[in-house]
């Protein structure tokens, strides 16, 4: 085992190395400002706290993990820790500080700090996070070394020591922010955060722009050994409107910006001034379906049988929905998973067969269709579309779909309540691991499977042992077994994974966003 | 009632509407299906995750002890702090307010000065080719959505031409002014077809009336005639529709301020509401409440000035 993880360790560590930098970076500029606009502000720049994307995605830039995602999203590399080992029971993993490392502020970073940061993200009365370290029994420092005993062998640990809630910050000067409660010293602590990330906040006016300005103190070193960022300033600018962030992007106000429509792609792609970036993400697109007897008015539930929601995937054609909402920029679903997932298990997931959807609805009892309902996004062109397809598809073998269009706290409510028959649905995973999209979508105890009242008991069997299986090869298995069961009884309907796309400027460089969404700008840089 | 009476008494007025509306947005938004924690965790959430989050909000307190915290803290002048962005709402209110209230004054007094000189031209001039090209040019204005025309104004006159910046606020008076005009003029235009319209009709309504005739007859120049007696009292039903239109303006803003990047209430409202942020939500439709109250007053003392008899 402890050769495995070593072998895991070098393989990660050259890949690290390799990534560390854009290629040609001997060019990069130093100094000066980059703008990026963003679609939507932060909410609440505290790692335990947060709840929201807006958050998780920019919060990198502030603060480091002890060990950090790769950028294929595959596996870690080192971060606050230069190295991690797992006794051979799995049962404790010791990792090594960085020496040297110190916070925005020039405070040093102790041992101490990572000891509190950690229990207070791993409390359970803190923050919806809390679960991915909830394997944790006790944390101990030693020197540079600290140590973490687990209650029971965990698969997930290393992963989640790579995940935002996992972030490390200062225990004095969190103590020290004025607040009464814990949670009011987090909310005035993030409103001027400090971390040992490559920048620190300079200024934010809410709903406007937040400037963060570089961290002189930052502990990573570009290829040339000098150190990184190599911006000065980074400003991420509030822009909620799709079509005005592009035209600011085209007069050159700012560097770059997130979320190009799919439709102005190919128009950026062609403009000489700009360079479209797609980064591969773990954002799938689906249709949940509640697949309970009967629904909350007491009607039976044609979805409760298998047959009906083979036959709907069956009769959706997933590369004319592609073509038209992502204008081919996406890819068919191949397992509920996204495949940017580690033990992702590629599968060819119902191809279009309105002839075989038609047979299996007439052997579930519906030779002539039925009448079924779904909740979708008000005001979000890429689902209007979707459905638009969806519903002329399932026309043609008989099944009416009637859409209903509601605000996300409403979706959200009617599915928490698991009234609805059926919900469009898109995930994006958090963490380098399949635990955290299976324990949602697949294993029943958590919510339900996506409170779709699907269960069976072999995936919350075979979930439950993967939770605490350290042997790779075993845990493969478990999960390939668990995509499979979950694709032959479909409780989605499968449809595409799209990257994410990026604008900047042709000057503008070095960026990176990793498939779980984090914005990478330590590397950024803009030419003169 | 003279008009200092006027004043207070409209003053006073505020404090039940305030209250009756404060106590109705506390109602609505509790009815919208969902509530702040689901709107904040999502789809990620356990059921765990939720009741711990609820309890911390105090969202599992009864409605009516949530209703008296609120009246409690508006008292003290306290609007509570926001679920979704953890920051005292007062603060958060304070800095929006201004992007919307420049926003729509500008757009205002833009409209305002469009339409009152071409509306007394196409009114003089009725029937006549300068009122119907008049006419036909505010029906384009009235017709075109908001969100478009904010969109063209921006590719011509901003990404285009490059007079303006494309959205956003800036820092200073001035710069705000600059950023803040292509988004002004774009509800300007819709305004302004209203207000011309409004004032065409009333100009020619008044030019009919005998003291028109008997100004005239007593050989007053034609120009004296016209503003002091005619436009002077044409205005009154204009002013009216102005003060009115305050609020209307205020909801245009919403979508003014999303195509234009302006971080004003208008755009903070629609982001609480989809959060449900209560505490956001009601603390700004009561700003806004006094804001239009304010307006009717104000229009009211513009009306006594245009026509001394009301304030008798």
């Amino acid at each position: 085992m402890r050769r495995t993880v070593l072998k895991a360790g070098i393989a990660v560590l050259v890949t690290a190395a390799a990534c560390a930098l854009p290629a040609g970076a001997d060019a990069a500029t130093r100094g000066g400002r980059m703008t990026y606009a963003r679609y939507a502000d932060s909410l609440f720049l505290d790692p335990v706290l947060n709840d929201a994307n807006v958050d998780i995605w920019v919060l990198t830039n502030l603060y480091d993990t002890l060990l950090a995602p790769t950028r294929d999203g595959l596996g870690v590399q080192p971060g606050l820790a230069t190295a991690w080992q797992t006794s051979a029971d799995g049962k404790a993993v010791t990792l090594t500080l960085r020496s040297g490392v110190k916070f925005a502020d020039g405070s040093p970073l102790l041992a101490s700090d990572v000891v509190w940061s950690l229990d207070r993200a791993r409390d359970p009365k803190a923050g919806a996070w809390s679960g991915s370290l909830a394997s944790i029994d006790r944390i101990d420092a030693a020197g540079d070394a600290v140590t973490l005993t687990l209650k029971n062998p965990d698969p997930t640990i290393i992963p989640a020591l790579a995940t935002f809630n996992a972030a490390i910050l200062p225990q004095k000067l969190f103590e020290a922010a004025p607040g009464a409660t814990a949670e009011d010293k987090a909310k005035a602590f993030a409103e001027h955060p400090i971390g040992t990330g490559p920048f620190v906040m300079a200024s934010w006016q809410r709903g406007v722009s937040m400037t963060l300005r570089r961290n002189p103190y930052y502990w990573k070193q570009a290829e040339d050994g000098k150190a990184l960022p190599y911006l000065d300033e980074l400003v991420f600018q509030v822009i909620p409107d799709d079509a005005t962030r592009l035209l600011k992007l085209k007069a050159g106000e700012i560097d770059g910006t997130e979320f190009v429509p799919y439709t102005r792609v190919k128009e950026l792609q062609a403009d000489p001034a700009l360079r479209m970036e797609l980064w591969p993400s773990t954002r799938v697109a689906y249709l949940t379906m509640y697949c309970g007897p009967t629904f909350k008015d007491g009607k039976p539930n044609p979805l409760a049988n298998a047959k009906v929601r083979q036959a709907l995937n069956y009769a959706v054609n997933k590369d004319a929905v592609i073509g038209i909402t992502t204008l081919g920029l996406g890819k068919p679903m191949r397992s509920y998973l996204p495949s940017t997932t580690p033990l992702f298990h590629a599968q060819d997931l119902y191809k279009y067969d309105p002839a075989k959807a038609r047979a299996l609805l007439s052997e579930a009892g519906f030779p002539n269709g039925f009448e079924t309902s779904i909740l979708s996004l008000s005001g979000n062109a890429d689902e209007a579309n979707n459905l638009a397809i969806v519903q002329q598809m399932w026309g043609q073998v008989g099944v009416k779909l009637r859409i209903e269009q509601v605000d996300n706290a409403t979706r959200t409510a009617r599915y928490r309540a698991e009234d609805f028959a059926m919900r469009t649905s898109a995930w994006t995973n958090d963490i380098s691991d399949p635990s955290q999209f299976t324990s949602y979508a697949a294993y029943y105890p958590n919510i339900h499977s996506l409170h779709s009242q699907w269960r069976d008991e072999r995936v919350d069997a075979l979930f439950t042992q993967s939770q605490q299986e350290i042997d790779l090869a075993m845990r493969t298995a478990q999960y390939k077994e668990i995509q499979d069961r979950y694709a032959a009884a479909a409780p989605i309907v499968f449809l595409y994974e799209t990257p994410y796309p990026v604008a900047f400027r042709k000057q503008a460089q070095g960026f990176v966003q990793i498939p779980l969404g984090n914005n990478l700008f330590e590397a950024a840089y803009v030419d003169k | 009632m003279n008009r200092a009476g006027l004043v207070a008494a409209r003053l006073l007025q505020i404090v039940p509407t305030f209250l009756a509306i404060g106590a109705v947005v506390f109602v609505l938004a509790r009815l919208l299906p969902g509530d702040p924690v689901s709107a904040m965790l999502g789809d990620r959430a356990t059921d765990e995750a939720v009741t711990r989050l609820r309890g911390a909000m105090g969202l599992d307190e009864p409605v009516w002890a949530q209703f008296l915290l609120f009246v409690g803290g508006i008292a003290r002048g306290e609007f509570g702090t926001s679920t979704a962005m953890r920051v005292p709402v007062t603060a958060l209110v304070l800095e929006r307010l201004p992007a919307t209230l420049m926003l729509t004054a500008l757009a205002t007094l833009l409209a305002v000065t469009i339409a009152v000189p071409l509306a007394f031209v196409a009114a003089t001039q009725a029937g006549r080719w300068p009122d119907l090209l008049i006419r036909a040019v505010f029906q384009v204005g009235l017709s075109s959505p908001i969100f478009y025309v904010g969109l063209v104004l921006l590719t011509v006159f901003a990404a285009g031409l490059r007079w303006f910046p494309v959205g956003g606020y800036g820092t200073g008076l001035a710069e705000h002014l600059h950023h803040l005009l292509l988004p002004a003029v774009t509800l300007a235009l819709s305004f302004s077809a209203v207000i011309m319209r409004n004032l065409r009709a009333s100009i020619l309504g008044v030019l009919t009336a005998e003291f028109v005739d008997f100004a005239r007859s007593k050989g007053l120049p034609r120009r004296v005639v016209l503003l002091r007696h005619v436009l002077r009292n044409a205005l009154l039903s204009t002013v009216t529709l102005v003060g009115l239109h305050v609020g209307a303006l205020l909801g245009g803003a919403v979508i003014t301020e999303s195509v234009f990047a302006v971080p004003g209430v208008g755009r903070l409202m629609v982001d609480s509401i989809f959060a449900r942020d209560y505490p956001v939500i009601q603390a700004l439709t009561l700003v806004l409440a006094v804001i239009v109250s304010l307006a009717f007053l104000a229009t009211d003392l513009v009306q006594m000035w245009l026509d001394p008899r009301l304030a008798r």
